[in-house]
């Protein structure tokens, strides 16, 4: 379709029927002659000016011109001249020629005004379709397909590319393609309505990944805490029977029972490590309290008593330096770090755990003699699952997993080391959360305590 | 005398083995496996302890407790996994005497029965004013410590803190409940100065701090003086 906006040029036509139309005029005034009176003729006259005018305003004028010739040279005394008798006559030939004028600009205005608002409905309904189509378009691609469609059909332009980028508004290159103010005014609607359905396709499809990702989550969740639930029951189960049967007399080997009881609190660590290494990658926030790290460092050699037991663990914490740390999931931090060394060293070797202050947190460090993290395995240590070495013994590979997660719950950062002299170390890093307190009493408390 | 003990626990295998272990030690078992059963056998037998279940399938284990704490002192030992902590401080601070984590062996468990036995008895006797736990001595009259016969000065604080801890030797003592005795009851909240004065008991006390023998943390819950 092309779009012809409203002309104010008439073509030759116009002009003829203008003539036509007097013509009749005159023919037809002098076939009623007998019995119609000048003003009778002047109205008919009238009638063709507003007639011609309906081809545009040139006919119009034209027609009127003609006309008050016509009427003058046909119908006023004296007939076939020019000349007029009546004066008044002058005042009929100068309504008649206004009259057309008039009637001409204001059928040129009309029709414009016309063709713009039928311009105007096409013009809406594309956009209309291409916003139902670009709604409905299942992908940024099928976006882009009703941009070329309806840019193609609405407004017969054949744009040379639609360009979507990553994020910001859609771009229509048109090439050299030059368009007028209201076409481009079109054109930016479309890319403008493209580009709300895309970014509306892009929200739609995050929040549809986040909502699968949720479901997920919560199905290992729970899933995970049943089955822990239903293992911690037996696992108590099978500890206590144990202790009980090496507490009777019957029984002569201890060391079978000793071996059930062992191999059940390592099994029930693990299902605590699978446990909080869910609860922290699901997002907990752990509950940091300042603790000295002495006293984590003591619950976890306490919980190690009969994995440590035989090695050498020296304990240097400098200025009875505290921690801003959650004392639970620290215990767990300690334990499997100190788990982690005793595995993966020769029983001989001595283990370190150093912690101190610097100016913004606490570091603690944990050192062995082992033989080193493989080269270019230092941080996948720290991933689930992983294993140093197949054959090296016994561990799902859960323990520095759990680590790096209480680690980075804290705003912390973990990484293993090469440490002078051989052998691996652990260095974990605790930001305090909040300023450090003060530890003088407050009034409040001193006098309590006064009592 | 057989003493009774109520264990309230909803998994049958674990009843099993609480009721072999504490029979073979000379305790009398009844067993409840739901909150109304072991309603009704609290009230009618009058156990001497309870071994209580937190996770039980028919009602709240904490409600049960509350409600036996109205008209009953009897000893309550509370079973409970090692991630619910704040079970445990709920269950201490509703009137819970001590903790087991699951999983446990049955020494702990005699262990923690004989104390809490034993406080229930002594409720009623005069107490000494001279406390002994190991090598620790405690004179309340004479505001005096001694560790292996080595006089070791205390501040006024670290004596309150300690002498509570040894009148409950053997007990769990929450943070609420250590700050409520020391610091009064408006200072409940402020835990780091606990951790700081227990801190500097342990120095003056312990051979190892950092492997306390005597004054050790229960992660997320509270301290306790151990008595062996």
């Amino acid at each position: 379709m092309s779009r012809s906006l409203p002309s104010h040029r008439t073509g030759p036509r116009g002009y003829l029927f203008a003539v036509a139309v007097v013509c009749a005029a005159t023919l037809g005034g002098l076939a009623a002659a007998q019995h119609a009176s000048l003003a009778d003729e002047a109205m008919l006259y009238s009638l063709a000016i507003l007639i011609a005018a309906h081809a545009g305003r040139g006919p119009g004028l034209v027609a009127a011109a003609l006309s008050v010739i016509a009427f003058d040279f046909v119908f006023v005394e004296p007939r076939f001249t020019l000349a007029v008798a009546d004066t008044r006559f002058l005042f009929t030939f100068l309504v008649m020629f206004a009259v057309g004028a008039a009637i001409g600009t204001l059928t040129v205005r009309l029709r414009a005004a016309e063709a713009a608002s039928r311009q105007r409905e096409r013009d809406t309904a594309m956009l209309l379709a291409f916003t139902r189509d670009a709604a409905a378009a299942p992908d940024v691609e099928g976006v882009k397909a009703a941009v070329l469609q309806h840019l193609r059909e609405g407004l017969d332009l054949e744009p040379h590319a639609v360009d979507v980028p990553a994020s910001g508004p859609i771009e229509v290159n048109l090439g050299r393609l030059t368009i007028g103010a209201e076409q481009r005014a079109l054109v930016e609607a479309v890319t403008g309505q493209a580009t709300t359905a895309i970014e509306k396709l892009r929200l739609a499809a995050t929040a549809r990944e986040a909502e699968l990702r949720a479901t997920t989550e919560e199905l290992r969740n729970s899933l995970l805490s049943a089955v822990s639930h239903d293992l911690r029951t037996p696992l108590a189960v099978i500890t206590g029977m144990a202790t009980t049967l090496r507490e009777t007399a019957e029984v002569t080997s201890h060391e079978g029972l000793d071996t059930i009881v062992a191999e059940s609190e390592r099994l029930s660590r693990i299902l605590q490590n699978l446990l909080t290494v869910t609860k922290v990658e699901a997002g907990a926030k752990p509950r940091r309290e300042w603790v000295p790290i002495e006293e984590v460092v003591g619950t976890a050699l306490m919980q190690l008593d009969g994995a440590l037991t035989g090695r050498k663990v020296e304990v240097v914490i400098a200025d009875d330096a505290i921690v801003h740390i959650d004392p639970v999931l620290g215990e767990l931090l300690l334990v499997n770090l100190l788990d982690n060394a005793a595995k993966h060293t020769a029983p001989s070797t001595p283990i370190d755990l150093t912690a101190r202050r610097d100016g913004t947190g606490a570091i603690i460090e944990v050192a062995d003699r082992g033989p080193g993290i493989p080269e270019g395995s230092e941080r996948a240590v720290f991933e689930r699952f992983f294993r140093a070495a197949p054959a090296s013994g016994t561990g799902v590979g859960l323990g520095l997993a759990v680590c790096r997660g209480i680690v980075v719950a804290h705003g912390g950062t973990i990484e293993a080391l090469r440490r002078d002299g051989g052998g691996t170390v652990f260095r974990c890093t605790f930001p305090d959360g909040e300023p450090m307190p003060t530890f003088d009493e407050p009034p409040a408390m001193a006098a309590e305590a006064a009592r | 005398m057989t003493e009774l003990v109520l264990v309230i626990e909803d998994e049958v295998a674990m009843r099993r083995f609480l009721s072999a272990a504490l029979s073979s030690h000379g305790f009398k078992v009844i067993e409840a496996g739901t909150v109304a059963h072991a309603m009704t056998l609290a009230t009618e037998t009058h156990p001497a302890a309870i071994l209580l279940d937190l996770g039980l399938p028919d009602g709240d284990g904490l409600d049960l407790l509350r409600k036996l704490r109205e008209w009953s002192t009897t000893p309550v030992i509370v079973l409970s996994a090692r991630d619910r902590e704040d079970d445990k401080v709920q269950a201490l601070d509703a009137g819970a005497d001590d903790y087991l984590t699951k999983p446990f062996g049955v020494s702990e468990l005699l262990a923690r029965i004989r104390v809490a036995l034993r406080h229930a008895r002594a409720q009623t006797v005069t107490a000494d004013p001279v406390l002994a736990i190991g090598p620790i001595r405690v004179d309340q009259a004479r505001h005096e410590v001694t560790v292996d016969d080595a006089l070791v000065h205390l501040t006024p604080i670290e004596f309150r803190l300690l002498s509570f801890l040894a009148r409950h030797a053997g007990k769990v003592l929450t943070h609420r409940q250590l700050l409520h005795e020391v610091w009064g009851p408006r200072s409940t909240q402020h835990t780091q100065y606990l951790r700081v004065h227990m801190a500097a008991l342990r120095k003056k006390l312990e051979t190892d701090p950092a492997r306390p023998r005597w004054l050790t943390t229960e992660p997320g819950v509270g301290y306790r003086l151990r008595d062996e």
